[in-house]
């Protein structure tokens, strides 16, 4: 029987909170839209498709590619370096995939860096004819891969990672070379793995939009951003989300069949460590080259280009307020964090002493928020505050409450509660759910009320784990584009959205300090979170 | 009339459909009392102290710990205000916090059994000085009972509950332990319920031992009387003690009663329960039962033979089939193979004739 107490009040608050942009999106289908939406059904909306698909197919097989072939080879050889490696590429992470098209374009463009580098070493020649223009879709499709494709690795490096020597000694036993041994057992047992990490890069891919956008190639989130944008046809927006949240919730759904298939992979009691066969001399030159080129391509190029841009271009130190994003950046990190932890923490427990099925079901709804592409949680967001605002006033002729949700602080902190709010309850469930229920009880027994048990075992225990999430939030915060970019105060900048307008007005080289910025404070997050990232089972 | 230290009264205690043990009465008389409730996994004993705890809610009845009643129809008083001990079965011990703080947070209740029990007793009586600085992940599965056991001790209960708290120590260790322990509640007067599935454990440990089947309390009495004299064929057959075969009661009226049997002849002792001369009956028949002797005329044929360290056990066929165990010292000098002849002492006597 469900009881209506507090933690089931709560629980359906921050599912209906969380839900919101969704119900949105799904209820702005029956409503009239103006006519271009049917302009644009008719002209451009099979291509918002097609490249969307497009890039989602190439985003795909090179993630993988990467991701696979950099976990493989960390996990299963020892070679110089090859610790360093096994950190050091999941730094990709902090170059933001609008970051890494903006050095693309520094690089290869007329008159650029590899310009200037020809120069130098060759001498003076019309090098803009033989440069390639990496622009537009090509663009869009690395720029994207190299900064998801650390989803693979991770997940693939801790299947490989955890996956019991057991299973390969036994398949030598049975007379299996290394080769088939690899592709006949090692493989097959990660791929419940490798499957959940290319689910999130198409999840990530479908949902960018800074890239696609700089690059000018028209997809899904940049027809949703300039219906509202361009056209102020809010419902036509959200009828284009409608079409992009099928594509996510068909892989979120295979997401979830395979992180359940995963968990039959974690190793039992015999789990034995792999034994790492270990590389001199020759053999090792090979994985130390590719580990360092997919290094130098995914996190060092981007980050060379930026400081030399910074460099290079000093004037535009004093048109940006630096210090003042910094504050901005450290507003939104603190807030959204501490809040978003707090709540996932009080969900948590009170799923965990109520022991309530519905309560259940109710919080593992509300996780569904991190599906949701930053675009459409802004446009929707913005869609349901403007109608509750006008159904306010219509009806209690109350002035408008627009200013409270759009435009504000508050609106931001709320927008990255529905989509971080997953990030952090499943991140603190995880840890939660290995504290025994008899640790609880025992604790009762020994004369512990529930909240003094809650404060003196559960926190303690907890700690790290807080500690963790907070990080990873800052991190995702600090990376976010268009839900800050849609919702933040007039005048209000982050290190992306500053980036980002300057680049949109062709001002790439003002782009690259706040660019550097934010690949500065993402590093430093990164590093401190790494074991934990490392760690992560699924 | 003299109060019980603690009883349950036509308690019903359900985890699940199948997991639920109906209409348990049980007395404690007096404080300091052990008690074993001996039962199959999964019968439904844990379930009866998670309910005395308080962690689960009794269905139906009552419980009453001294003059306070914990649990009734209205009544469910919070398992931190109960002053009830459970060391559970599996590791229950706080995973931040070092083997001794775990011990130590028994130590902060204050208004417990007012009984003089020190910590480094304790600690030396369970051997648990050597880890007193590890975390609980770095202990094996026993010392963490162990550990567990001295956090309950030192919270200083009224009742003690403990769940299978043997099951995972090393055999060599287990007997020294067991005594230690008994020894230990004695002294402080410490008042116990202990689940357990092993016989030997119940019987050592506990002044009562009741027996837990198929849905209820089937014996509640002292341990050799719970051996000797089980009170149901089912009792016998999950104490798994013997065989029973067929015999005819020929005199229950003398001093000494006699049975028959056709093959075994006359066998006599004390009926545990009144039969009419004449009656069919079932007897159990234990290893220990009959008495190996070369020079015997009676003579049955040897089935089965198995070491057993310090006894073997022969089993022995009768010509209706029946099998019949055998205990025979293991020094004994010679050895009967499969198929061979085996002389059992005749007449047979038995102190404790129980028939159904």
């Amino acid at each position: 029987m469900t009881k209506y107490n507090i933690w089931f009040f709560s629980s359906v608050l921050i599912a209906s909170i969380v839900a919101l942009p969704i119900i949105t999106v799904f209820f702005s289908f029956f409503y009239e839209t103006s006519n271009y939406f049917i302009i644009l059904k008719n002209t451009f909306l099979l291509d918002y498709i097609f490249n969307s698909i497009v890039i989602l197919f190439f985003v795909i097989l090179i993630t993988f590619f990467l991701g696979v072939l950099s976990a493989y080879l960390v996990s299963f050889y020892e070679f110089p370096l090859s610790n360093f490696f096994s950190w050091a590429l999941i730094l990709a992470f902090a170059v933001p995939g609008y970051i890494y098209a903006f050095s693309i374009i520094a690089f290869f463009e007329n008159y650029g860096t590899a310009f200037s580098l020809m120069t130098y070493f060759f001498g003076e020649s019309n090098y803009n004819l033989i440069i390639p223009k990496i622009d537009g879709i090509i663009g869009a499709i690395l720029a994207i891969s190299f900064s998801l494709f650390p989803y693979v690795y991770v997940l693939t490096r801790a299947s490989f990672h955890y996956q019991s020597n057991n299973y390969i000694e036994v398949g030598k036993n049975l007379g299996l070379s290394s080769k088939k041994t690899f592709f006949k057992i090692i493989l097959p047992s990660a791929r419940p793995a490798i499957i959940a990490g290319l689910a999130l890069v198409s999840m990530e891919c479908l949902s960018d939009f800074g890239t696609v956008s700089f690059f000018s190639v028209n997809t899904l989130t940049t027809g949703i951003y300039n219906s509202w944008l361009s056209f102020d046809d809010l419902n036509t927006a959200n009828q284009i989300s409608f079409i992009l949240l099928l594509f996510i919730l068909f892989i979120f759904s295979i997401e979830i069949y395979s992180r359940k298939e995963a968990r039959y992979h974690q190793p039992g009691r015999g789990y034995k460590p792999i034994t790492k066969i270990k590389l001199y001399g020759k053999n090792a030159v090979l994985p130390i080259i590719i580990c360092s080129v997919i290094l130098f391509l995914s996190f060092l190029f981007p980050v060379s280009q930026m400081i030399y841009w910074t460099i290079k271009f000093p004037k535009y130190y004093q048109d940006i307020n630096i210090l003042n994003i910094n504050i901005n950046t450290l507003i939104l990190v603190s807030l959204a964090s501490v809040s978003i932890v707090t709540i996932s923490l009080f969900i948590n427990y009170g799923s965990r002493i109520s022991k309530s099925k519905i309560l259940n079901y109710l919080t593992n709804f509300s996780i569904s928020g991190y599906a949701i592409p930053g675009v459409i949680l802004a446009v929707a967001f913005i869609t349901f505050f403007s109608n509750l605002s006008d159904f306010f006033s219509d009806n209690f002729s109350l002035k408008s409450t627009k200013g409270i949700f759009i435009g504000s602080v508050l609106g931001l902190i709320l927008a990255y509660f529905i989509r971080f709010f997953s990030l952090s309850f499943n991140g603190i469930k995880s840890s939660y759910e290995k504290i025994n229920n008899s640790i609880d009880e025992s604790a009762y027994l020994l004369g512990y009320s529930k909240i003094k048990t809650f404060l003196t075992i559960h926190i303690p225990y907890l700690r790290t784990n807080i500690i963790l999430i907070m990080l990873l939030i800052s991190l995702e915060v600090i990376k976010e584009l268009p839900i800050t970019l849609i919702l933040r105060p007039f005048n209000f900048e982050t290190f992306a959205t500053q980036a980002y307008i300057y680049a949109s007005q062709d001002l790439l080289e003002a782009a690259a300090l706040p660019s550097l910025f934010l690949i500065f404070w993402s590093t430093i997050l990164i590093l401190l979170s790494s074991r934990y990232i490392l760690s992560k089972k699924n | 009339m003299v109060e019980n230290f603690f009883e349950i009264q036509n308690g019903y205690f359900t985890a699940s459909e199948k997991n639920k043990v109906n209409d348990v009465n049980l007395v404690i008389e007096n404080q300091g009392e052990i008690v074993s409730l001996l039962g199959p996994s999964g019968i439904g004993k844990t379930t009866i102290l998670r309910t005395i705890a308080g962690l689960q809610k009794l269905s139906k009845g009552k419980i009453k710990l001294g003059k306070r009643f914990l649990a009734s129809d209205d009544i469910h008083i919070e398992p931190e205000k109960r002053n009830v001990a459970l060391s559970f079965q599996d590791n229950s011990l706080f995973p931040n916090y070092k083997i001794i703080d775990n011990i130590n947070f028994g130590v902060k209740r204050t208004n417990g059994n007012s009984s003089s029990i020190n910590v480094n007793e304790i600690i030396e009586l369970l051997r648990i000085e050597p880890i007193l600085k590890k975390y609980p992940h770095q202990i094996s599965a026993g010392e963490a009972q162990r550990v567990s056991l001295a956090r309950s001790l030192m919270s200083k209960p009224d009742l003690l509950l403990l769940d299978e708290p043997f099951s995972n120590i090393d055999q060599s260790l287990k007997d020294e332990i067991q005594v230690s322990v008994k020894k230990l509640l004695k002294r402080i007067n410490l008042t116990t319920i202990i689940v357990t599935h092993d016989s030997y454990e119940a019987f050592s440990m506990a002044d009562k031992c009741g027996i837990i089947l198929g849905q209820e309390l089937k014996q509640y009495d002292i341990p050799y009387n719970v051996h000797h004299e089980p009170n149901s064929i089912a009792v016998a057959n999950f104490l798994n003690k013997g065989i029973f075969i067929d015999v005819q009661v020929v005199d229950s009226e003398c001093a000494v009663h006699r049975l028959r049997h056709d093959e075994l002849g006359e066998i006599r002792g004390k009926l545990s329960n009144n039969f009419p001369s004449g009656a069919k009956v079932k007897l159990l028949l234990q290893p220990e039962d009959l008495i190996h002797d070369d020079q015997s005329k009676l003579k049955l044929e040897v089935v089965d033979r198995k070491f057993k360290g310090t006894n073997f056990i022969y089993t022995l066929k009768t010509k209706k089939g029946e099998h019949l165990p055998v205990f025979v010292h293991s020094h004994h000098i010679h050895q009967h193979e499969k198929s061979e002849q085996f002389g059992v002492k005749s007449p047979i006597y038995i102190d404790h004739l129980v028939c159904f």
